[in-house]
């Protein structure tokens, strides 16, 4: 006969002051991002620095636009985490497993949120955008497909495979109590039950691992198929947007992991193995990510034509240069030292974590990068070269979506146990 | 009937864009109907009417729904314009509305010579305000009353009314347009016009400084011209540009010599020179129809018959080819010498002779160095002329055998050049030595063959002892005068300088914006500070009505009767008429209206020799039985209706439905004045020696005139090195000006045209910026000298690169200025008449304003 | 079948911008928004320089790029050729904008209403046109086709795209568009390219002609005759800087 202890594991309930001031400070950049929204909605997009192409001079998708292909990116990255978990048994990582489900579903919470800041019409796109979908649009791949079917999967995938520990929670009385019980479903962890309970999770990992091909590519494919924008059509976008997402996205997990390691002090279940494989894979993400970058790159400078030069020059020496090196950078010396510790197998916390930060910059130069000159400076009639600086709004609307990300994401931890929990037998007879 | 949207829509569809070519050229009436159906709904209306804001009225269809000016069309019956519009014609729809029209008669609160604040007054007050200073100075001394009109639209009737009943001094904006071109024509040819061609056959024409692809040309304000050589050139029309810029050409020129502005008469003297030396010359036109072949003493002057008994003078002599003899020019039957000389009074020599020996220096290379073009490209044009020309060619026009010369020049705002006057005079000595001067497909100055009161004034140019009136006409300063308001401004601010005895007191300014329009901006202001009442009847706060205006009388635009005006493209004769399409907005009246009003309260409405009496004359209604009683006023409405009843209409219903009279092709010996009973009308013969010019220089001498103003009277066009040409080295670039599309003069401010151009540049070529180290939109300086006081001036523009410009010039459209209260207006940037000079220099021997100056250009410091 | 265009004839083309002005007050569009543009363009160095002018509508494409991408397909292909925005359905993502290889598309950025040039609630003006901008065209607000959408003018909404209709309006009553209408020399020509003795077909038959950025593959129902397209080397000079 086992009895478990009265205190719910990781933190969950306990609001430390700490905890408290985060959460004030988040929702005051909430509120300042609503604000500037409020301000769009009312004086319309004219408040952004977004401009019609062409005799305009502008880019008529700016900051919003690339933010999205950030935000699902950094999805990406939770399921196919917790996919391979599955798939491959990587019990090593297991205790990333929810972390990385959570960062799916925030993030593309947030990636749905800032695609309905960036239109016109956001109150009519909520009946459209189903009532008149057009699947072949690749708009609709990125948003019906990712962003609805997507968070479906990846929130059942949350909840499925979190039925084990809310049985477990749910025997230990409290406020949560009730909530965990519903969540567990009448799931008593019997053996039986642990077996069905991985083998559905096993299948619905399989499930998705197809969905989320397609849903990266469909977004690639936004840009990837416009012929009419020099810079855009290309093969490679596909395939090079899941690889720098997986980039993003690994960094971004190595980086919660990390905190979550020190406030909630798991050291010894987050052990520097954790950070190994995430480093070494980061590591081998950045070197296909930079393999796609040399390609583009050759394939701008020797098969182009002048359109498609105008935009290289203008990102390898022009108007652009410092957002591109920056990019490059930002990669490179990540990969220097992972490769330095990889080589020398010395891991070190600090490196790791400043390389998950890196990449992360990198990732989001790298949108804005991908966005933003193909219209400003892809222009196939003789239209001036145009220019786009993100305004106050824009800038403020986006930090209130990564504040609001933030908040979510400590609220979880909150009421839901952020790893897997372990038994703990407090003796018996 | 109205016209009905189905039956407009008829019409309409002839405007549409599927037509034969040479409906583009005239008429434009009879064509394919590609779109049928459509229906007129429930309160929409079309009223035919005439574009407001240009100066060759086209014809207007004016949509209006529920009381409100929706849109303009083109009017598709218009010879003018044939359905179609320029932007400005579109866009004037905008300006109607405008809310920073003037709304009320104001009245000024503040002092003088700042923009003004006002305060809105009735009409009652702001006319008997006008009327009682007019009153005042009339009986004192009606020379103090100026009245001053710019760029008229529609027969000016009803002001040259209010002009002569009350004796004002008349001052008009022809010395600022193309005067010079107008007064060298009148001279030569006794034509009230500068040139163009008959496009309907000419088959190499020269663009003389015609901005094909923006403005007028030859008194149209536009549209007409382009359309006529659109289709010529489809029919092979060859066109050489003889321009600093190529942007007005753009790519209908099929050369381009790039000149030096100012120096065309250089240019034009070695081209009659080789067209002389190839003797590609008519002989027989310049036997036959000018004074060519005259015989001309050692002093200049004429041989001449004894006088018989009535004339004062003898007939001029020439040498009977046949035997030998000087006989009377117009002998019977007698062929004269062209090119011959005399023993007679120290061997006296044809005018042609002379003619020819003048232009014994005037090389292709000479020319090539004064206008900075190649030789070559000169002798290009050459060859090109006297291939087309085809003399001797004739050809048959309705039955008559008519001479074919298909070679012509079009040329017109760029005679207000320092030589203009001359500058035309042989230009048009081209045309003459081609014998092209009103052969078919040659050379025309005006629609119609008639002859201008000028020709014979001109015969005996008087030039009189002051004190002169403040114009200076018949002055020996200007004995030929073009009536220029910038010299009054010098006159005023200095008049016994000029033998003027007096300063006007009272300025009436109708259609006119003198500060904005007119070099010199400075002399202007200063003279406006001594100008004791203004008053401007204008539908805007001109600059000049903003710093100098008492009062100021809002005109209505569109919204008013207006007219007869001649809707003739020169090729189908037409009458149409301005029909307020709505009620005047706010509180604006029609002119019309205003003269009416003012001339009752003034008290010279009534009665003979009264506004109404002049009227009644000037519409040919005196002593019809459309006649005005002289003891009713009138409504506008009421005169036009006589009016049309009296040219055999139902009355003004007509035009308020039809919009246009159509009456038909010109016939042809109404245009070709070789199809005339006598030849040229008789106004002959042309004047190419020019005796009279060289009589007034030696008048002028006589009453101690300076070199500088008689020194251009020369009997022959004479090249001498430019005034501008004396400035510092260092103002090393010609400033030059031109028109807009998209503007009209000193701008009728239309937002939609100004956000198309939302500011003042300077045109540069890049080899010129470039060694100034100043980029494409970087903010600049540009000073201007004077070349003989000295004086600078200065304002800030935008550089803007341009490889269609010769390297050494630079040029600033019209239609910019400060100081304008308007949104769209404020900060666009400066007009470069702050930079013109006038006076002594900077005008011709005829008054008229030069825009031609020396400058230097900087890049402004701190300039982006 | 019908399959509106047009034939563009560069050699008329004086550059005039009547047909950018006709459009503008024709469709009541907002200030910055030109659906019709013409380019003023200048090649080559002085004295070998070129300055010529080419008018730029809507391609009105067969293969519509804007199309295919609309996500609720509030851009679409009509029967007659058309490429028209149901200014009721668009959501304003301006998707079909960075689709459009031509720059022709142009998104309310900001109320219509505050975006007319000029002030027509002035008080005075008011009294005399009962407010709003005066010279609202009423057609515009109708809805054509037999799909019935709203598809003509512009300046609606703020936060939905608009760009040139072909008149539709106009085209559907009997008229020509307004570019073609005003145009003072017959540059543009509009009609129906199905119908092979339509002028237009017949001036396409008869001369050399282009279709801007053919290698795109959008099948634009826009040709050129009388010129050639511009190249790398082709500058503009006095463009348009749209400001909203
Ligand atoms: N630098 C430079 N200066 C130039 C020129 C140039 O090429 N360069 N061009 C010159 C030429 S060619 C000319 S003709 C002159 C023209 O110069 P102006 O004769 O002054 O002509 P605008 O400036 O068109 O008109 C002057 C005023 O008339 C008002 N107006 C317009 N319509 C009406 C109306 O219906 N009734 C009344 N009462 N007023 C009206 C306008 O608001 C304006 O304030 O400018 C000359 N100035
Ligand atoms: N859109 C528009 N149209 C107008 C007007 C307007 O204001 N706006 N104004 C109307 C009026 S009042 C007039 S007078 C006419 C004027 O009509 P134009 O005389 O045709 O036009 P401008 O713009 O005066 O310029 C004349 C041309 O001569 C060139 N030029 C300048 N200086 C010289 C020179 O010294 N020598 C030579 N060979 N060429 C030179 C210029 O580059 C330009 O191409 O336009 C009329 N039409
Ligand atoms: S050409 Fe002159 S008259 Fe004709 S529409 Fe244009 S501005 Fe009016
Ligand atoms: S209106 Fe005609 S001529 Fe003028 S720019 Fe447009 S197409 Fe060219
Ligand atoms: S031009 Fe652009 S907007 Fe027009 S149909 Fe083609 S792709 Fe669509
Ligand atoms: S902006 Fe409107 S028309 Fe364009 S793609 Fe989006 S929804 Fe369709
Ligand atoms: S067809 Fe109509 S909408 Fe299109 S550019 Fe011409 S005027 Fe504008
Ligand atoms: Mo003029």
């Amino acid at each position: 006969m086992t009895t478990y202890t009265k205190k719910l594991p990781y933190g969950v309930w306990d609001f430390t002051r700490g905890w408290v001031f985060l959460a004030i400070a988040l929702l005051a950049l909430i509120a300042l991002g609503i604000y500037a929204y409020s301000i769009q909605l009312i004086e319309g997009e004219v408040v952004t620095g977004m401009r019609n192409l062409g005799t305009m001079g502008g880019a008529t998708w700016g900051l919003y636009i690339s933010f999205l292909i950030y935000f699902i990116g950094l999805s990406f990255t939770g399921i196919s985490i917790a996919a391979m978990i599955r798939l491959l048994g990587l019990e090593k990582i297991k205790p990333i497993a929810r972390m990385a489900e959570a960062l799916t579903v925030i993030a593309l919470i947030l990636g749905a949120l800032v695609v309905i800041v960036d239109l016109g019409q956001p109150a009519r796109a909520l009946v459209n955008l189903f009532r008149y979908a057009r699947p072949g649009s690749p708009f609709f791949g990125t948003f019906t497909l990712v962003i609805a079917g997507y968070l479906f999967a990846s929130q059942v995938y949350l909840y499925l495979d979190g039925r084990r520990d809310a049985a477990i929670l749910a025997k230990i009385p409290g406020k949560l109590q009730g909530f965990f019980r519903i969540w567990s479903a009448g799931y008593k962890d019997t053996p039986a039950e642990q077996e069905r309970h991985h083998q559905t999770s096993f299948w619905l990992a399989i499930a998705i691992v197809p969905l989320l091909i397609t849903a990266h590519s469909t977004l690639g494919f936004v840009f990837g198929l416009q012929v009419g924008r020099p810079g855009w059509f290309s093969s490679l976008q596909a395939p090079e947007f899941v690889a720098l997402a997986g980039v993003s996205g690994i960094g971004f997990l190595i980086i919660i992991a990390a905190i979550l390691r020190k406030v909630l002090n798991t050291e010894e279940i987050l052990d520097i193995d954790v950070f190994k494989w995430l480093s070494d894979f980061l590591m081998v993400l950045i070197v296909v990510y930079l393999y796609f970058l040399v390609v583009e790159w050759l394939t701008i400078t020797y098969t182009a034509q002048s359109h498609e030069l105008i935009i290289a020059n203008a990102m390898y020496t022009g108007d652009y240069a410092w957002a591109y090196w920056l990019t490059v950078a930002a990669l490179v010396i990540p990969l220097l030292l992972l490769g330095w510790q990889f080589i020398f197998k010395r891991y070190q916390m600090a490196w790791i974590v400043i390389s998950g930060f890196l990449v992360n910059v990198a990732a989001i130069v790298k949108r804005y990068l991908i966005v933003v000159p193909s219209q400003t400076h892809g222009k196939l009639l003789p239209y001036e070269i145009g220019s786009y600086t993100p305004t106050w709004i824009e800038y403020s609307v986006v930090l209130g979506l990564f504040a609001l990300g933030t908040l979510l994401y400590i609220s979880f931890i909150k009421i839901f146990p952020i790893m897997e929990v372990i038994e703990i037998v407090e003796g018996g007879e | 009937m109205r016209v009905s949207r189905k039956d407009f829509l008829k019409l309409s569809a002839t405007s549409a864009g599927v037509l034969t070519v040479g409906s583009l050229l005239s008429g434009g009436m009879k064509t394919l109907v590609p779109f049928e159906k459509g229906k007129v709904k429930l309160g929409e209306k079309f009223v035919p009417t005439t574009c407001w804001i240009g100066k060759q009225d086209c014809g207007l269809i004016a949509r209006v729904v529920n009381g409100r000016l929706v849109s303009f069309q083109g009017h598709p019956d218009h010879p003018r314009n044939k359905g179609a519009l320029c932007p400005k014609g579109v866009a004037q729809i905008q300006s109607i509305y405008d809310p920073n029209r003037v709304k009320t008669p104001l009245k000024r609160t503040n002092k003088k010579g700042i923009p003004g604040t006002w305060e809105q007054i009735s009409w009652d007050e702001a006319l008997n305000t006008v009327a009682d200073r007019v009153k005042d100075v009339l009986e004192r001394d009606p020379r103090l009353f100026v009245w001053q009109k710019g760029r008229s639209k529609a027969k000016d009737f009803y002001d040259d009314a209010f002009v002569k009943s009350t004796g004002a001094t008349k001052l008009h904006h022809g010395a600022f347009c193309s005067d010079a071109g107008y007064r060298a024509l009148e001279y030569t040819i006794g034509m009230h016009g500068v040139l163009h061609p008959d496009m309907r056959h000419t088959k190499y024409l020269l663009s003389w400084g015609w901005n094909i692809t923006n403005a007028g040309g030859n008194k149209f304000c536009w549209l007409t011209w382009p359309q006529q050589l659109v289709e010529a050139k489809e029919r092979g029309m060859k066109v050489a540009a003889i321009d600093p810029r190529l942007r007005g050409p753009a790519h209908f020129a099929d050369d381009w010599l790039a000149i030096k502005p100012g120096t065309d008469l250089a240019l034009a003297l070695a081209i009659c020179n080789l067209l002389i030396e190839k003797d590609s010359i008519d002989h027989e036109y310049l036997r036959k129809y000018t004074n060519s072949p005259f015989l001309i003493g050692d002093d200049g002057m004429f041989l001449r018959a004894d006088p018989e008994e009535g004339e004062e003078e003898g007939k001029p002599l020439v040498l009977d080819q046949a035997t030998g003899l000087l006989v009377p020019f117009d002998t019977e039957g007698m062929t004269p010498v062209l090119d011959g000389k005399t023993s007679v009074s120290g061997g006296a020599k044809t005018a042609f002779r002379l003619f020819k020996e003048s232009l014994s220096g005037s090389s292709a290379e000479w020319a090539g160095d004064i206008c900075g073009i190649h030789a070559s490209q000169i002798e290009q044009v050459v060859n090109d002329l006297a291939a087309n020309a085809m003399i001797g060619s004739t050809i048959q026009i309705d039955g008559k055998m008519l001479p074919y010369r298909p070679v012509a020049i079009m040329a017109y705002h760029m005679s207000q050049q320092e030589l203009g006057f001359q500058a035309l005079r042989a230009m048009l000595f081209v045309s003459m030595l081609l014998g092209s001067v009103g052969a078919v497909g040659g050379q025309f100055s005006d629609f119609t063959w008639k002859e201008y009161k000028n020709w014979s004034k001109f015969a005996d140019i008087s030039v009189k002892e002051g004190p002169y009136n403040i114009y200076l006409s018949g002055s020996k300063f200007f004995p030929i005068n073009s009536n220029n308001s910038s010299l009054v401004a010098k006159v005023i601010n200095n008049p016994e300088q000029y033998e003027v005895d007096y300063i006007p007191e009272v300025f009436l300014l109708h259609h006119v914006n003198p500060l904005g329009s007119f070099p010199d901006r400075e002399e202007n202001i200063k003279a406006y500070e001594k100008i004791k009442f203004v008053a401007a009847i204008d539908p805007w706060l001109s600059l000049t009505a903003d710093l100098f205006a008492d009062i100021v009388l809002p005109a209505a635009t569109i919204e008013k009767y207006e007219g007869p005006m001649s809707a003739t493209d020169q090729y189908v004769d037409a009458t149409a008429m301005r029909i307020p399409p709505i009620e005047p907005l706010f509180q604006s009246r029609g002119e019309i209206d205003i003269y009416l009003d003012l001339c009752e309260r003034i008290g010279v409405l009534y009665g003979e020799g009264g506004y109404l009496d002049i009227v009644n004359n000037e519409l040919k209604l005196r002593d019809t039985d459309f006649a005005l009683p002289l003891n009713v006023k009138p409504t506008p409405r009421e005169i036009f209706d006589k009016y049309s009843k009296l040219n055999g209409l139902e009355g003004i219903e007509f035009f308020e439905t039809e919009g246009v009279q159509l009456k038909g092709p010109v016939s042809s010996s109404k245009y070709y004045p070789y199809a005339m009973e006598t030849p040229f009308g008789g106004i002959l013969p042309h004047r190419l020696y020019g005796e009279s010019l060289l009589v007034a220089q030696h008048r002028m001498m006589e009453m101690g005139a300076d070199e500088i103003y008689y020194r251009d009277y020369t009997a022959f066009p004479t090249w001498r090195d430019l005034t501008v040409e004396s400035s510092p080295p260092e103002y090393d670039l010609l400033l030059m000006s031109t028109h807009m599309i998209e503007f009209k003069q000193s701008r009728t401010p239309i937002p939609m045209m100004i956000e198309m151009v939302p500011n003042q540049v300077v045109e540069m070529n890049p080899k010129d910026a470039k060694a100034k180290r100043i980029a494409d939109g970087d903010e600049v300086i540009v000073e201007s000298i004077h070349a003989i006081t000295g004086e600078t001036r200065q304002v800030k523009s935008i550089a803007a690169y341009r490889e269609n410009i010769r390297p050494g010039v630079i040029c600033m459209p019209h239609h910019f200025g400060e100081y304008v209260k308007h949104p769209w207006v404020k900060g666009t940037g400066p007009s470069p008449n702050s930079l013109y000079f006038t006076g002594e220099g900077y005008v011709t021997n005829t008054a008229d304003q030069t825009y031609l100056v020396k400058v230097k250009v900087t890049k402004a410091i701190g300039g982006k | 079948m019908t399959s509106y265009g047009m034939v563009i004839d560069l050699n008329r083309c004086t550059g005039c911008r009547s047909c950018m002005t006709a459009c503008k007050v024709e469709n009541n569009t907002t200030q910055g928004n030109f659906w019709m543009y013409t380019f003023r363009f200048e090649e080559g160095e002085f004295p070998n320089t070129r300055v010529w002018f080419m008018p730029r509508p809507c391609m009105h494409c067969q293969n519509a790029a804007c199309v295919k991408v609309c996500p609720v397909g509030a851009r679409y292909k009509r029967e007659d050729g058309l490429t028209a925005t149901d200014w009721d359905r668009c959501i304003g993502c301006r998707y079909c904008e960075v689709a459009c290889p031509y720059g022709v598309n142009c998104f309310n950025w900001k109320d219509p209403n505050k975006n007319h040039y000029l002030d027509w609630n002035d008080p005075e003006l008011l009294a005399e046109t009962g407010g709003g901008l005066p010279y609202a065209n009423p057609d515009l607000k109708e809805e054509y086709g037999d799909e019935n959408r709203r598809i003509a003018g512009g300046g609606h909404h703020k936060g939905v795209i608009e760009k040139c209709t072909f008149c539709v309006h106009r085209v559907e009553d009997g008229l020509q568009p307004a570019c073609a209408d005003v145009c003072p020399t017959r540059v543009i020509h509009f009609g129906d390219f199905d119908d092979k003795n339509s002028e237009v077909s017949k001036l396409l038959k008869n001369n050399p002609n282009f279709r801007l950025l053919e290698e795109m593959g959008t099948e634009p129902n826009v040709h050129y005759i009388g010129g050639q397209p511009p190249t790398s080397k082709t500058r503009q000079i006095e463009e348009v800087k749209a400001r909203v």
